[in-house]
């Protein structure tokens, strides 16, 4: 459901309460009016039946033709009364009590209407209607205060239904506002932790299919650019390795160049001088041909030793084991340089899944340029270590030599790229670089001249590459 | 007439070596230099008729002495040499008046027929 039609949704229920509580009020106070009215009502009533036992009184007493009248005079005006607010009666207390109270009322009329030929100080027919008046008086007080209690009742009952409401209302109300933003908070750190792994160049997808509401569009619309980055990164990769090829033959060009530069300058020197040549030189002129000679060969050697494809040979390995391992094969350089070796390796790092005879020659490649930038003396610094939130071994390889210049640093993995005076081939990173990310890992630099340079090689634990139960491949 | 100069740079030891030999069997005066610096050195100290220097090299480079040729002494004709036959450094480095530019292998006679240009003996 959308976020837009929650909101509505939530609103309609508290519109909706709101009514039924005004329509509950609404009936409530309805009744209480009747009651009301009624009360009014009965208490006129009750005055003229009162006044009625008076004349009532009078006239057995006094034997007064005025009384009895009186008496004739207000059971006419309390019959047409009744008559005339029936329907209100009937309303509040029902048909039936507003029977029982006109036969009371036409009972003692009809005993009036007999007294008045019978002689009034007749103590039977006293008697008789002192007990019809009374019988009428009482069942209308009766009635009466049953209503005014009633009126009470109804009032209570409404004041706590009221109160009860207003609190569930509230209740509701700060529920599920709740429940909407708890909801969008969820989904609002879920893109965020996206689009945190996406500028890191994770492009997963968040698994579950995106939710139908405003934030599954927002999801959806982020997939769709990670999916597009991804794309266009392989094209930017693409372009790079072509730019890469460029890189390479250009440098192969030079390399070649320029020992085939010194032989032809020592070939066609050599016949220009030759006359002024004793044996000795002419000696000293072919050697040095076989020397450049020795030169290209050995760099055709090279390119072709790098360039060989190498058939992967993976297995499960364990990070730390192939650290121990490469140590061995440089202690002799760390020995002759007097380094010192600092060792940080992490516990329960989960294996990694690799050709370690690859690794091993990153590794043994980025210890030796280490060693060779700090000379004599100096601190190797190696560690290793588990980032969780990538599912990857971080293996760190630090000196604290001369460093890298700035300019030179995004060349240095450029094949032919050499900051060695002599010794460098210019080729060792560039494979190394070629090899890790042939494991679906990263290497990256760090340097500052004067301090000395860090290299990060990242590689994905076994378990991310769902590799962690093959042996030799 | 005095003997005409000709300072050659260039990190290959050999380029500067058969350059020496051959010119001054030509009967030119020649000093060589196996990288930037030491030249620039030198040319604080004297000038030559004409530079013939390789392009790439590590620290002070071919382009860099060519500037710095060209501030000090305007008249002197530089002539580059490389084994990066690259187009586009060769553009800039014409932009930056140089006399010719030789990629390598140099053919030994075409160098010394562009120093005689750069002296005006042709």
């Amino acid at each position: 459901m959308k976020i837009e039609h929650k909101i509505y949704l939530s609103n309609a229920v508290h519109i909706l309460l709101i009514v039924l509580i005004g329509m509950f009020a609404l009936q409530n106070l309805n009744e209480i009016l009747t009651k009301f009215r009624f009360t009014v009502i009965a208490e006129g009533l009750n005055a003229n039946f009162l006044e009625m036992r008076l004349a009532e009184k009078n006239y057995f007493l006094y034997g007064d033709n005025e009384a009895f009248n009186n008496i004739k005079t207000r059971i006419d005006q309390t019959g047409e009364t009744l008559l005339q607010v029936r329907p209100d009666i009937i309303r509040a207390v029902g048909a039936e009590k507003y029977t029982t109270l006109q036969s009371h009322l036409h009972a003692y009329a009809q005993l009036v209407d007999s007294i008045s030929k019978a002689d009034h100080r007749d103590g039977a027919v006293q008697q008789k209607l002192r007990e019809a008046g009374q019988n009428l008086k009482t069942f209308s007080e009766n009635i009466t205060a049953l209503e005014s209690d009633r009126i009470g009742a109804i009032i209570a009952g409404s004041k706590n239904i009221l109160l009860y409401s207003f609190w569930a209302v509230v209740l509701f109300a700060f529920l599920f506002s709740n429940l909407i933003v708890r909801n969008i908070g969820q989904s609002l750190r879920k893109v965020v932790d996206l689009t945190r792994a996406i500028s890191t160049g994770n492009y997963r997808k968040i698994e579950e299919k995106p939710s139908d509401d405003e934030i599954g569009a927002v999801v959806s619309a982020i997939n769709a650019m990670a999916e597009e980055l991804h794309k266009r990164e392989k094209e930017i990769v693409q372009s790079k390795r072509l730019a890469s090829i460029g890189v390479l033959v250009a440098g192969v060009a030079h390399e070649l160049n320029n020992p085939l530069n010194n032989i032809s300058m020592l070939a066609q020197t050599y016949a220009e001088v030759y006359d002024g040549l004793g044996k000795e030189d002419r000696i000293g002129f072919m050697e040095r041909v076989d020397e450049e000679t020795e030169r290209l060969r050995v760099i055709i050697h090279n390119l072709l030793d790098y360039a060989k494809p190498k058939e992967q040979h993976l297995a499960r390995a364990i990070t730390n084991q192939v650290i121990q391992k490469i140590l061995a094969l440089v202690q002799n350089m760390l020995d002759i340089s007097n380094i010192k070796v600092m060792l940080t390796l992490g516990e329960n790092l989960p294996d990694i899944y690799i050709d370690e005879h690859q690794i091993q020659q990153v590794l043994v490649n980025m210890a030796t340029n280490a060693i060779q930038a700090m000379g004599k003396g100096g601190e190797l610094r190696i560690v290793s270590r588990y980032l969780p939130e990538h599912d990857e071994i971080e293996i760190e390889i630090g000196d604290n030599g001369k460093g890298i210049a700035p300019e030179f640093l995004d060349h240095i993995f450029d094949p032919f790229f050499t900051t060695k005076e002599e010794s460098g081939t210019g080729l060792g990173l560039w494979v190394s670089y070629g090899i890790i990310k042939n494991h679906q890992g990263n290497i990256r630099v760090a340097s500052q001249v004067g301090a000395g340079t860090t290299f990060i090689i990242t590689l994905p634990s076994c378990k991310k590459l769902k590799r962690c139960t093959d042996g030799e491949a | 007439m005095a003997k005409h100069s000709i300072m050659v740079i260039d990190d290959e030891k050999i380029v500067g070596d058969m350059a020496k030999l051959s010119f001054e069997q030509d009967g030119y005066e020649v000093e060589t230099f196996l990288n930037g610096e030491s030249a620039l050195e030198r040319l604080k100290e004297r000038r030559f008729d004409v530079v013939v220097t390789d392009l790439k090299m590590k620290g002070v480079d071919g382009l860099e002495v060519l500037r710095s040729i060209k501030k000090l002494y305007p008249g002197v004709k530089v002539i580059m040499i490389t084994a990066f036959a690259n187009l586009d450094v060769a553009i800039e480095a014409l932009r930056d008046d140089v006399h010719d530019f030789f990629p390598k292998p140099v053919k030994i006679k075409e160098l010394k027929a562009s120093v005689k240009r750069a002296l005006g003996e042709e």
